[in-house]
């Protein structure tokens, strides 16, 4: 049983790894712009990022550091905040909801004006309040999970798009197949049910009919009865929502059992390893909803060059939503030209269509995006995922 | 429904393969052995490394290639049962049940970490894959390879159940089952009779542990567990101890579980089938054929 848990663990870390990096950025100088600076270094203003620097997902602690750290040095070069430079302290939460609040107590008796980190949502979530408390701003990155906007702190913002948002690319992806019938499968966790839940009900109000809503057990190898189910439902695309290695075995037995519709995944099934272990000739078809990383992008070229140049290694996942955050806070922060948090929030709601890399994007009311963000990719010749749809043409 | 009691009985018989090496370890020391699952899964990955050493057998023939695979697997995890009877079980042969029941638990954990830590816990992919067409059976979808892995099932049971039966070595293992002291003073060895049962046992389980890795393509660390769990289950639906009981069982319990999936849907499914074992179970606890035959072997 222990050792069950400790795997299932391991991939929602996985997941809320994703969603949790933005938030440190915005959470500097509860002194202000335009304030005396009381810290010692009066002229700089301190974003701070909390994100996974050791433990399992460290890659992508680095990854995020690296993305806001461009931004930060783009943003100085440009003259910095009002004649100030922004200065970017990183503290590590190992992903780990205990860890993050030390780091995040730590990060704001050192005086930064906003936070533009947060990756993982479980341990992004417990500071929440010492960044309230603190009256710093928070613009994250990667973490999002629906429990977040749903703290209903006026001071918490999104980078990255929601399950629901993902859900809406989702019905948005099907529509553009014109598909009809839609089944829709989660393998019983927290995440993935949410995520299918939001698919159906967005999906019949779009006037799709779901002909088969299942959940199956994970950590299975046999899901022939659930293929059989989607054959004999007449389908014609299907949505699954969980992890990659039930994902890929599911595609594989469903077009064994004579599917031959489109098959989406949700952003835990979109790994590498999907395409070795659904195999070769099974791959047709197969589609992920996903935030997009910046190989992905058009026009990152330049972006994707300077990064390599600078750090001697290639971006990664949430590099770029890392980047945007601190563009954002730092927007926000001069726009409201201090960095009282009631002042920089309501410039955060202020922004209409800025500029990142998953978009224009405005914020709703909530702090989430109004655009999620997701895009629609496929499985390339090598067996990597690769953009195949942004989604953002209309 | 032909699909569903196909589908049912494709599961089962690697059930019942697994289910078997149980029954045996079972009826010849009354032991039941935790650890059996993740031979089953040491077995897969044995054929992996196997597989990825020697690049040039992923080009060749997949059938061929498969049967080596088989075999390797076999001889690999019979030695490791061997080796587990030996330094886990045999010492404790004569302590309380409790104990060396406790042990089988450890020895569970032993396998499945050791290999976490070789090969990490991120699942891989088996780099052959048995792919073919697909034909219709009385209206229900088979591919070959489902066909080809159902045969290989058949196949080991019936060579094992005729070794038990009409062998000499078989009758010694019947004659252990029957009364250890007894057989020990007609002269019969018994500690190479029991390490030739778990050889036996555990070799089924690794050969299924490839053929699971070949049909489903990914392995990990933990994929002993359930199965272990349900071949378990199977032992004791079919009446522990008992040779084709471990059989039925396992057909029975594959059967269930498709049906119960089928009729209530994928996350009702071991509710269904645990909630028929307990019924089962409380109206005949020593499982299908468990009281009927009395040599528990």
């Amino acid at each position: 049983m222990t050792s069950i848990r400790s795997t299932r663990g391991w991939q929602r870390a996985r997941f809320a790894a994703v969603s949790a990096a933005v938030a440190t950025v915005l959470a500097g100088c509860a002194g202000g712009v335009g304030g005396s600076g009381d810290d010692a270094s009066g002229d700089t203003l301190k974003f701070g990022l909390l994100a996974p620097f050791s433990g399992s997902e460290s890659a992508f602690g680095e990854y995020m550091k690296n993305g806001a750290q461009m931004a930060v040095d783009e943003i100085n070069a440009d003259g910095g905040i009002d004649g100030k430079e922004i200065e970017l302290v990183t503290e590590d939460d190992a992903c780990d909801a205990t860890t993050a609040v030390s780091a995040a107590n730590k990060l704001v008796s050192q005086g930064i004006v906003a936070s533009v980190g947060g990756y993982c949502s479980g341990a992004t979530l417990p500071t929440l309040p010492i960044f309230l408390q603190a009256e710093v701003p928070m613009v994250i990155p990667a973490a999002n999970s629906n429990a977040l906007p749903e703290s209903d702190q006026e001071n918490v913002f999104l980078i990255n798009g929601t399950g629901t948002q993902q859900a809406e690319a989702a019905v948005k992806f099907a529509q553009k197949e014109g598909a009809t019938k839609v089944a829709v499968i989660d393998d019983s966790t927290d995440y993935s049910v949410d995520l299918a839940d939001s698919f159906a009900e967005q999906a019949s109000e779009a006037g799709l009919e779901i002909v088969e809503d299942a959940t199956v057990t994970p950590k299975e190898k046999d899901y022939a009865a659930e293929a059989n189910k989607i054959v004999g439902s007449g389908a014609d695309f299907v949505y699954w929502t969980g992890y990659y290695q039930e994902g890929a075995l599911i595609n594989r037995q469903a077009k064994d059992a004579g599917y031959e519709g489109t098959f989406l995944v949700g952003d835990g099934s979109v790994d590498a390893s999907f395409a070795e272990i659904t195999g070769e000739g099974y791959t047709e078809n197969v589609y992920g909803t996903f935030t997009q990383t910046p190989d992905m992008l058009e026009g990152a070229g330049d972006w994707i060059a300077e990064y390599k140049e600078k750090f001697g290694a290639e971006p990664g996942p949430y590099s770029t939503q890392s980047y945007d955050a601190v563009r954002v806070a730092a927007e926000a922060i001069k726009e409201a030209g201090t960095t009282d948090m009631a002042e920089v929030v309501d410039a955060l709601h202020g922004l209409d269509g800025f500029e990142t890399f998953a978009g224009p994007l405005t914020f709703t009311d909530q702090g989430t995006r109004e655009q999620g963000g997701f895009a629609i990719v496929t499985i390339g010749d090598d067996g990597t995922f690769v953009l195949h749809d942004d989604l953002l043409d209309d | 429904m032909s699909q569903i009691i196909l589908n049912g009985l494709f599961v089962g018989s690697f059930y019942a393969l697994i289910a078997l090496g149980y029954s045996m370890v079972y009826g010849i020391i009354k032991l039941l052995n935790f650890a059996h699952g993740d031979v089953y899964m040491i077995g897969a990955f044995v054929g992996f490394v196997t597989l990825t050493s020697f690049g040039g057998l992923t080009a060749a023939a997949t059938v061929p290639t498969l049967i080596l695979l088989i075999l390797v697997a076999m001889i690999f995890t019979g030695l490791l049962g061997v080796g587990i009877e030996r330094v886990a079980y045999r010492p404790l042969r004569t302590s309380p049940r409790l104990a060396v029941l406790i042990t089988a638990v450890g020895m569970s954990f032993t396998l499945e970490y050791a290999v976490r830590q070789i090969f990490g816990p991120s699942p891989k992919a088996y780099p052959v894959r048995l792919s073919g067409g697909s034909l219709d059976l009385f209206g229900a979808r088979v591919s070959t390879a489902q066909l080809a892995l159902m045969g290989v099932a058949a196949l080991l049971m019936v060579v094992l159940a005729f070794y038990v039966n009409k062998t000499r070595e078989g009758r010694a293992m019947r004659a252990i089952a029957l009364d250890p002291q007894a057989s020990t003073l007609m002269g019969i060895n018994v500690n190479g009779v029991i390490a030739r049962v778990f050889f036996i046992g555990s070799a089924l389980a690794g050969a299924a542990g490839v053929m699971a890795g070949a049909y489903y393509g990914s392995i990990d660390f933990l994929m002993g567990f359930v199965i272990g769990l349900k071949a378990f289950t199977a032992a004791v639906i079919g009446g522990i101890g008992n040779l084709y009981g471990a059989m039925l069982g396992g057909l029975t319990l594959g059967l269930l579980e498709s049906f119960g999936s089928a009729w209530l849907g994928g996350e009702w499914r071991d509710v269904f089938s645990f909630a028929c074992l307990i019924l089962f179970l409380s109206f005949k606890p020593t499982g299908l054929l468990g009281a009927r035959v009395v040599e528990r072997m």
